[in-house]
């Protein structure tokens, strides 16, 4: 990372003492003072600070500011992000929801509302929800659109802390629809024997064992790739649980490790019989792996790899990448999500 | 030999002028109103065509009905009430006037015809003011609410400082007023949002209907003469704020219909927008967790970049940036079409331009003394206007008073061009 420029440093102190230490984080002057400015807001508007005197407030900003200046993420500090149209809870220990995974679901729940072609009823699973932003901005879209098709959502996480978040979200952000349900299990998505494994976990609490739907944005992150591309941020505040598959066997190789959730997350989406499935990866060349394994099983019907933007513009990136990967891919940025499906599935998407 | 003492010469020329000039500023721009009940023969004659227009159309309405012709109709009905009324008060002070100038009517008669004289001459005027205003086109937007934006102009800091104290103003007289006016946008000098500084931009968006009709006379460059608080030396100053007023469009002024109507004003082609959000760097995902919220539309035809980066969520962000782009690109297309008519207005009756560039108004500390350069109105309670209070409520009536009387002839003027 390049050195903040003296006279950068000069600038922002000029115009707030505070700006100096946030440029650290977030390396540039306006992300700077607009992230000054929202902590300046919570701090003004939070109801545990809002009447406390002026000098106290100033005192507490002046922490904040230390706390995010240390890499501690704004999010963590203010307490939500807003993902979708959704404003978030987050909590330390939990990962934070990204903006790329909002635009890959905004877009999948757009494809099925437009298709015209979608069931009455619904079942959507997702493994490894960490703070349950995915079902509700599911279940938020297909709300604000149509109000006639039943709903059943069901997020699965290993960690309490984040099925206690998840929780939390779901009852701050919805409110009583009779035919949406949504509902939080923990289980070990890796384990395949009982009492951990997804099948024991659906049985024993009584849920459906097929799912139409399956996301899931899990652990990607090799352990070079944590070292190396991560942000100080996310490496130092951020659960290593949810950024990093863990090694399954002693000897594991670096991309081996990093692509370990992705032949489990197959078996399951067969397990449950999914008809369409979203899985988030860390870049093309992951994306190019998992579509090999996909097409390798010979279930699915077609697969398509998104970029960060699915709706954006097509994005010509040095070209070829469609041809070297084998599969068609959406919009721009870094590859970021693989999508597939069979039999009806096809219809849904309106492929 | 003279007696006269020697006198100097300008002691002589001064005694030929006035000891003091009134400090009166006339009104530059005649008013066309000249008699309060006569009407302009123009919009008399199209008043009088538009009551055969209605007649021939209510005809037609009898035998089959035509949606168009209905509505038509109603739009006209007002006029021909008021085309009605001012004739009946035409012919009775006729009448009247006869009747007294009539040299074999009795006495007892004259006097009381002479009495009702004065009551009939008071309808006539009423009635020829409705007929005025019920001819004289609403302007499209204005039911709208609006947006006031509001940027300093030359003058440095002290702009920067009058700038605020007019965001001030217009909040004081909202709150007066009762209507609900929410900051859209505020940044001081340093870039931040905190109050007190001086300001660099701000955006105040009024939520009542009505709103643009209302602050539509607000439009343009207010000059400020004072001794600004940052002169160490006493000078008076001179600066400049420049206000814009543009309709807003928000979800509930205009129906879907409006925005994808691709005839409306506020149409835009979702193809011929860019939009930029700003991007992780790097690998993105898991990898980052920015906090970048920015979104930047550009319009390609017409070159409008609206970035709007105030709120935390994304959508949000783009939503607000949507709206802002939809105003600033219908007052494009407005002003561009305007142009063309205005250009014909212009050469006939010198319409001064509302829109950015020009000086409208003057707050003169020194005087205490606010002064409309439209519409030629001077008040002195500077302190009430700064308040937003009475005064203020004034001064703006007198303007819009002002417009409508432009309005008046201009569409005469466009008549009698089209005549030729």
């Amino acid at each position: 990372m390049p050195r903040l420029s003296t006279s950068l440093l000069r600038n922002a102190k000029a115009i707030d003492p505070l700006l100096p230490s946030l440029l650290r984080p977030c390396r540039t002057l306006q992300a700077a003072q607009n992230e000054l400015r929202w902590l300046r807001e919570h701090v003004l508007g939070d109801h545990r600070t809002r009447n406390h005197t002026a000098a106290h407030q100033a005192s507490i900003l002046r922490r904040l500011v230390r706390d995010r200046a240390s890499g501690k993420p704004l999010q963590y500090i203010l307490g939500t992000e807003f993902f979708g149209d959704l404003e978030i809870a987050c909590r330390p220990g939990v990962l934070i929801p990204r903006q790329e995974t909002a635009a890959s679901i905004t877009h999948l729940t757009h494809l099925l509302l437009t298709c015209g072609a979608l069931p009455r009823s619904l079942r959507v699973l997702d493994l490894c929800t960490g703070t349950g932003c995915i079902p509700l901005l599911f279940r938020h879209e297909l709300l604000s659109a149509r109000n006639d098709t039943r709903l059943q959502l069901l997020g699965i996480d290993i960690s309490p802390s984040a099925l206690a978040l998840a929780k939390h979200n779901a009852q701050r952000l919805t409110n009583d629809t009779p035919h949406i349900s949504i509902e939080f299990l923990r289980s070990n998505i890796l384990s395949t024997a009982p009492p951990d494994s997804l099948a024991h976990t659906l049985t024993t609490h009584s849920q459906p064992t097929t799912w139409e739907i399956l996301i899931s944005n899990p652990p990607y992150i090799s352990p070079s790739a944590f070292w190396k591309s991560t942000t100080r941020s996310v490496r130092g505040f951020e659960p290593k649980l949810a950024l990093v598959p863990p090694a399954l066997k002693p000897g594991i190789g670096d991309t081996e490790q990093g692509d370990v959730f992705y032949s489990r997350l197959l078996a399951v989406a067969e397990e449950v019989g999914a008809r369409v499935v979203l899985v988030e990866v860390a870049d093309l060349e992951q994306a190019g792996r998992v579509a090999r394994i996909v097409k390798k099983k010979n279930v699915w019907d077609g697969v398509e790899i998104w970029r960060d933007w699915p709706d954006g513009h097509e994005e010509e990136q040095g070209g070829g990448d469609e041809e070297r990967l084998g599969c068609k891919i959406l919009g721009s940025g870094n590859g970021r999500s693989v999508v597939f499906w069979r039999e009806e599935g096809r219809a849904w998407l309106g492929k | 030999m003279s007696t006269l003492p020697w006198v100097c010469r300008n002691c002589l020329s001064r005694i030929t002028r006035p000891t003091f000039r009134r400090l009166v500023r006339y009104q530059s721009t005649g008013t066309i109103v000249a008699s309060r009940e006569s009407i302009p023969s123009g919009l008399l004659a199209r008043a009088r065509q538009i009551a055969v227009e209605h007649k021939e159309l209510t005809d037609k309405l009898a035998n089959d009905f035509d949606p168009r012709a209905a509505r038509k109709v109603g739009e006209y009905g007002p006029i021909v009430d008021a085309l009605k009324a001012w004739d009946n008060a035409n012919k009775s002070v006729a009448e009247l006037t006869g009747l007294i100038h009539d040299p074999e009517t009795d006495a007892e008669l004259r006097e009381l015809a002479a009495d009702d004289l004065s009551a009939t001459r008071e309808s006539l005027v009423d009635a020829s003011q409705s007929l005025t205003t019920s001819l004289v086109p609403v302007h499209p937007f204005a039911h709208l609410p609006c947006l006031i934006e509001i940027r300093p102009g030359v003058g440095g800091s002290e702009a920067a400082i009058f700038a605020g104290d007019l965001l001030r103003m217009y909040q004081a007289f909202c709150n007066r007023h009762g209507i609900r006016a929410t900051l859209l946008k505020y940044e001081n000098v340093n870039g931040t949002q905190e109050a007190g500084l001086p300001l660099s931009e701000a955006i105040l968006e009024v939520g009542n209907e009505g709103a643009y009709g209302m602050f539509r006379c607000e439009a343009g460059v207010h000059r400020v003469q004072r001794v600004p608080a940052t002169e160490t030396k006493g000078r008076v100053h001179t600066s400049a704020v420049s206000v814009l007023v543009l309709p807003s469009i928000g979800e509930n002024s205009l129906g879907e219909e409006d925005i994808n109507d691709p005839e409306s004003d506020y149409y835009i082609d979702p193809k011929e927008v860019k939009l930029e959000v700003m991007r992780a760097r790097g690998a993105g995902g898991q990898h980052v967790n920015t906090t970048e919220s920015a979104v930047r539309l550009t319009h390609t035809p017409t070159n409008t970049v609206v970035s709007m980066q105030d709120f935390r969520s994304q959508p949000k962000n783009k939503e607000k940036a949507w709206q802002l782009l939809r105003s600033r690109v219908a007052q494009l297309r407005r002003e561009k079409r305007e142009e063309e008519l205005t250009a014909l207005r212009r050469s006939v009756v010198g319409v001064a331009k509302t829109g950015r560039g020009d000086k409208v108004r003057t707050y003169n500390w020194g005087q205490q003394r606010v002064t409309d350069h439209r519409s030629g109105t001077t008040v002195h309670d500077l302190d009430d206007v700064m308040g937003g209070g009475q005064t203020l409520e004034k001064v703006m009536d007198s303007v819009r008073t002002w417009l409508m009387e432009q309005d008046v002839q201009a569409l005469i003027a466009e008549q009698t061009t089209e005549k030729k």
